[in-house]
């Protein structure tokens, strides 16, 4: 897919496929789509041409809303929390957007429960969004997108912010997810410990292409993608 | 189906409202044998006369957007400051018979400069960082504000004429004859123009426009955003005395009447996308000529005489659905958000409301004597102020769902009222009998809900101040279209029946007022159930991030038809409530803007989200009761003045107070005094903890006197708005093409 913003290009025929049950990665420097990419396949930038497959069948069409409730949640980087809601209100309005069929036959109350208890905030859930430190409503954010019973989770940058610790106890929900309901993970890093540790498919985005794919492993022994991601991951240091 | 596509786009939608009107006026107009035999000196003298006026509207359009682009700060108030100058005019040219130079040297260059660094200084600039419903209030406050003013120093009682320059003297163009007065204002607008683009081209106007991206940005790099600030709110306003100069003598001099340019003003600087000056004129400039030439061509055999007043709203809202919409700053974060938002029980609203209604029962009744002061049993006239105040706290409550929770901003509830007076009075009393069953009124809500439905349909793309100015272009609309048209039978005055509960009448002023207080009170406990369901949790999420919202499955689109029906339900039964607490009303006197605007004003400086913020739409019926009493126990007049004062000014200065306390009466009331009420432990605890925060440093101490915490960091956040930059529209103007992202699932 290309999206364009005025003239300059974000992304450009970038194709990339997230397997059933597998946690995959999206890494890339600063600026080389991987929002844009993320906001595609959500629905909120409106492609002509690309196109969005989930479950064997195209999404292009549909809305946002109506992507969600097929089993795509997201979170966002720059953060998208509902910020008057109390934690737990804001996983409750995603919890009761999901059927029954998507709670697991469980009740509301109980998929909120859990999904504030996997991320560790049950006991922050009466505090406002809004007067979180920024680490934390990101966890807001996770469970939020885990009460929708999702399918496929799209992590934009789900663990800055956290430290070492905390990071850790997200990978081990992620893995813990996938290996016991089949979600499927997508996500976008900086942390490559994280992502290379998690992940067993990555793709590299550099200045909108998908410039390699493969094992982390592959991944780090790739020239291209020495130069391209981790070069000026150095520069940066 | 793809027809049908095109047609929900935005330019579609205004394409086909536009040709529906076209063919209509088209077809009208066709009936009319004025059309048939006009000459070219009719078309050139409309043209010469249309052009004069557009190049007023164009006036009062330049200012509104010469001071949006520098400050961001969308001024209702242009006109108002507009009317006043023009009022100083009047006092110092026929008054106190100065010569015409030095009377326009005073207004224009001395006044009209102050009063714009006035509002800079003390006001303005200190809502830099003000979400924008906020900014957008503050200002209708000042407009408020001066409107009042201009009635107190000029009582209305004696009509005055501000005379046209050089009188009625005229002067011919070829076929045209032109007054000097007109040939003037056409000069001045070119003036104008002319030199406000040389202004923006130059280096200081440059620098304008840097201070309106990023004030403290633009700051570093040398320009000095203050000044900048300044300039701009003294242009601004010397163009309002201008245009409010030229304006007056085509008009009566008369504070609403040289308010109302307010819509045509808007509509021009719509059209010019609020950023462009060049369009912004030729906006003007149209709808001043298809003004002109709607009063001289298209008489519309008589029930469409007051068509033309429909032109600046159709224009209005087809330039707010059709034109791409420049950069706008929403999605600001709330502020001043406690740790722990506790949302009203259920149980807690029906206490409240028994205690309401007990205090109304004894007030009205004459029960309470407070040993110094005696208030009396309410008199009729006491009792018939109570009603009419307690219906218009109906309508300003339907404000709470739809702009307090759903976050969208609407100045109309007056005519979504109208529509409900207007239900009631076609199908209820229609009906036989003397009085009307007051279960009638959950059918008016119920008829009322679809067209809130459909003002939803039809404002969804739009938000934050588009979505306002929509709503005022729906409810003139309203009020100049459908209410006065002779086929609705909504024009002149209507008698409204009584209510009856379940077959018995409600004889007295004061049983009716019982009714009106029981009502609300339902309502109160309704919303509050409403804000605890999942319907006001999905309303409140949509309003801090639609695109959050659409990510966990809420259907925005159809998340505001519902909560706009909520709304339009509410403010129609209001509507109802509020013509029969009147008796008889005049809906060409009382479903507009000019009524709609205190109450917007008055729910927000209660505190929009919350239902007992309604009572403050009764604020000024209180004051006037307050004042009738002091009269008749014969306070000093002093007393008296004061009261009255903040009657008549008081909506206009709470609106203003909201540069400091955004949250609104209800919120702060409810913070310092929950704690008193003695199941509200939690209360207690949180003004412990203020009271001892209080003492900690400020921010900029930090790291001095004490260590850095995690609670500094997201502090520090806020005051540098890294975490307030949420802009969720602005990823979507790209264009996708090209191959595909396959997202498999299991």
């Amino acid at each position: 897919m290309t999206v364009k913003f005025g003239g300059l290009l974000a992304v450009q025929s970038a194709t990339l496929s997230v397997g059933a049950g597998a946690i995959t990665g999206l890494i890339g420097p600063n600026g080389a789509g991987k929002t844009t990419l993320f906001n595609v396949i959500t629905g909120l930038q409106p492609p002509t041409n690309g196109d969005v497959t989930f479950d064997g069948r195209s999404v292009t069409g549909l809305g946002v809303h109506k992507r969600a409730r097929l089993g795509i949640a997201r979170t966002f980087q720059k953060l998208e929390a509902f910020n008057s809601l109390s934690a737990r209100d804001n996983v409750l309005v995603a919890a009761e957007m999901a059927t029954k069929a998507r709670r697991g036959g469980r009740s509301v109350q109980a998929v909120t429960d859990e999904a504030l208890e996997q991320v560790g905030l049950s006991d922050l859930a009466d505090i406002t969004v809004g007067t979180m430190p920024t680490a934390t409503a990101r966890l807001v954010e996770l469970a939020r997108a885990l009460a929708t019973g999702p399918k496929i989770l799209l992590l934009d940058e789900a663990s800055s912010g956290l430290n070492d610790e905390e990071t850790g106890a997200i990978g081990e929900l992620l893995a813990r997810l996938v290996r016991e309901s089949g979600v499927s993970v997508l996500l976008v890093e900086h942390d490559m410990n994280f992502v290379m540790g998690l992940c067993s498919q990555l793709y590299v985005l550099d200045l909108g292409q998908i410039i390699a794919s493969g094992t982390p492993r592959e991944m780090q022994q790739n020239a291209k993608v020495q130069a391209a991601y981790l070069g000026t991951a150095k520069d940066a240091a | 189906m793809k027809v049908l596509q095109r047609l929900r786009s935005p330019l579609g939608l205004s394409i086909f409202i536009f040709i529906v009107i076209a063919a209509f006026v088209i077809w009208k107009g066709r009936e009319a044998p004025e059309l048939a035999g006009f000459s070219v000196e009719q078309v050139a003298t409309a043209l010469f006369i249309g052009l004069a006026i557009g190049a007023l509207y164009a006036l009062y359009a330049t200012g509104i957007v010469v001071v949006y682009t520098t400050t961001g700060i969308f001024n209702f108030s242009q006109a108002a400051v507009a009317a006043f100058c023009a009022f100083l005019y009047w006092q110092l040219r026929v008054d106190w018979h100065w010569a015409a130079l030095p009377a326009l040297g005073v207004v224009i260059l001395i006044v009209a400069p102050l009063i714009g660094l006035i509002l800079d200084r003390l006001i303005m600039r200190k809502l830099e960082d003000a979400p924008f419903v906020i900014q957008l209030l503050v200002t209708v406050g000042v407009m408020y504000f001066i409107l009042i003013g201009i009635g107190q120093i000029w009582p209305q009682k004696t009509p005055r004429k501000l005379p046209a320059f050089y009188g009625t003297k005229s002067f011919d163009i070829g076929p045209v004859n032109l007054t000097y007065h007109r040939a003037i204002v056409l000069l001045v607008a070119i003036v104008v123009a002319v030199a406000l683009r040389l202004l923006f081209r130059s280096r200081r106007g440059v620098s304008m426009r840097a201070v309106v991206d990023n004030r403290s940005l633009a700051a570093l790099t040398g320009a000095k955003p203050d000044r900048v600030s300044s300039a701009a709110w003294a242009i601004g306003s010397m163009l309002a005395a201008t245009a409010g100069i030229l304006i007056a003598p085509e008009l009566e001099l008369d504070p609403a009447n040289l308010n109302s340019v307010l819509v045509f003003a808007f509509a021009a600087a719509v059209l010019g996308q609020l950023r462009s000056l060049p369009l912004a004129l030729a906006g003007a400039l149209f709808l001043g000529v298809s003004r002109q030439f709607l009063i001289t061509f298209l008489k519309f055999g008589g029930d469409w005489t007051f068509a033309r007043d429909g032109v600046a709203p159709v224009v209005l809202l087809l330039a707010v659905l059709a034109l791409p919409q420049s950069r706008l700053q929403v999605g600001r974060v709330t502020r001043n958000l406690k740790p722990i938002e506790r949302t009203t029980r259920v149980w807690e609203a029906a206490l409240g409301g028994v205690v309401l209604i007990v205090l109304f029962l004894a007030l009205s009744g004459g029960w309470l004597n407070f040993g110094i002061w005696d208030p009396g049993a309410w008199n009729e006239i006491g009792l018939n102020r109570a009603r009419v105040a307690l219906a218009t706290a109906f309508i300003g409550m339907s404000l709470v769902p739809l702009t307090g929770w759903a976050g969208q901003l609407n100045f109309a509830p007056m005519a979504f009222a109208g529509w409900g007076a207007y239900l009631h009075l076609r199908f209820a009393l229609a009906g036989e009998g003397e009085t009307v069953s007051v279960f009638w009124l959950l059918f008016v809500g119920l008829l009322s809900a679809p067209l809130g439905a459909l003002v939803a349909l039809v404002a969804s793309r739009l938000s934050g101040l588009y979505l306002a100015l929509a709503s005022i272009a729906f409810l003139e609309l309203m009020a100049s279209l459908f209410f006065p048209h002779p086929a609705a039978g909504f024009r002149g005055v209507h008698k409204f029946k009584p209510f009856d509960v379940v077959g018995i009448d409600l004889a007295t002023r004061r049983q009716f007022m019982m009714l009106l207080v029981v009502l609300l009170v339902i309502a109160i406990i309704v919303l509050t159930a409403l804000r605890r369901s999942r319907y006001g949790r999905r309303w409140v999420a949509m309003h801090n991030s639609e695109a959050a919202a659409a990510t966990v499955g809420i259907g925005v689109a159809s998340t505001k038809v519902i909560v706009y029906a909520v709304s339009a339900a509410m403010a129609g039964i209001g509507g109802a409530l509020y013509g029969t607490a009147n008796g008889s009303v005049d809906a060409t006197r009382t479903f507009i803007l000019d009524t709609s605007i205190p109450i917007v004003l008055l729910m927000a400086i209660g505190g929009m989200a919350y239902p007992i913020a309604a009572l403050f739409t009764t604020f000024q019926v209180l004051f006037q009761a307050l004042e009738a009493r002091l009269e008749d126990a014969g306070a000093p007049s002093w007393l008296l003045g004061i009261v009255t004062f903040f009657r008549l000014f008081g909506p206009g200065l709470g609106a203003i107070g909201m540069v400091v306390n955004q949250r609104g009466a209800a919120f702060e009331t409810g913070r310092q005094n929950a704690r008193y009420l003695p199941w509200r432990q939690d209360a207690k605890a949180e003004y412990a903890a203020t009271k001892a925060k209080g003492r900690e440093p400020e921010i900029g101490e930090l790291g001095l006197c004490r260590p850095f915490a995690a609670a500094d960091v997201v502090a520090l956040d806020r005051k540098l708005g890294v975490a307030d930059d949420l802009a969720p529209g602005r990823h979507r103007q790209g264009r996708v093409e090209g191959a595909g992202v396959v997202v498999a699932g299991s």
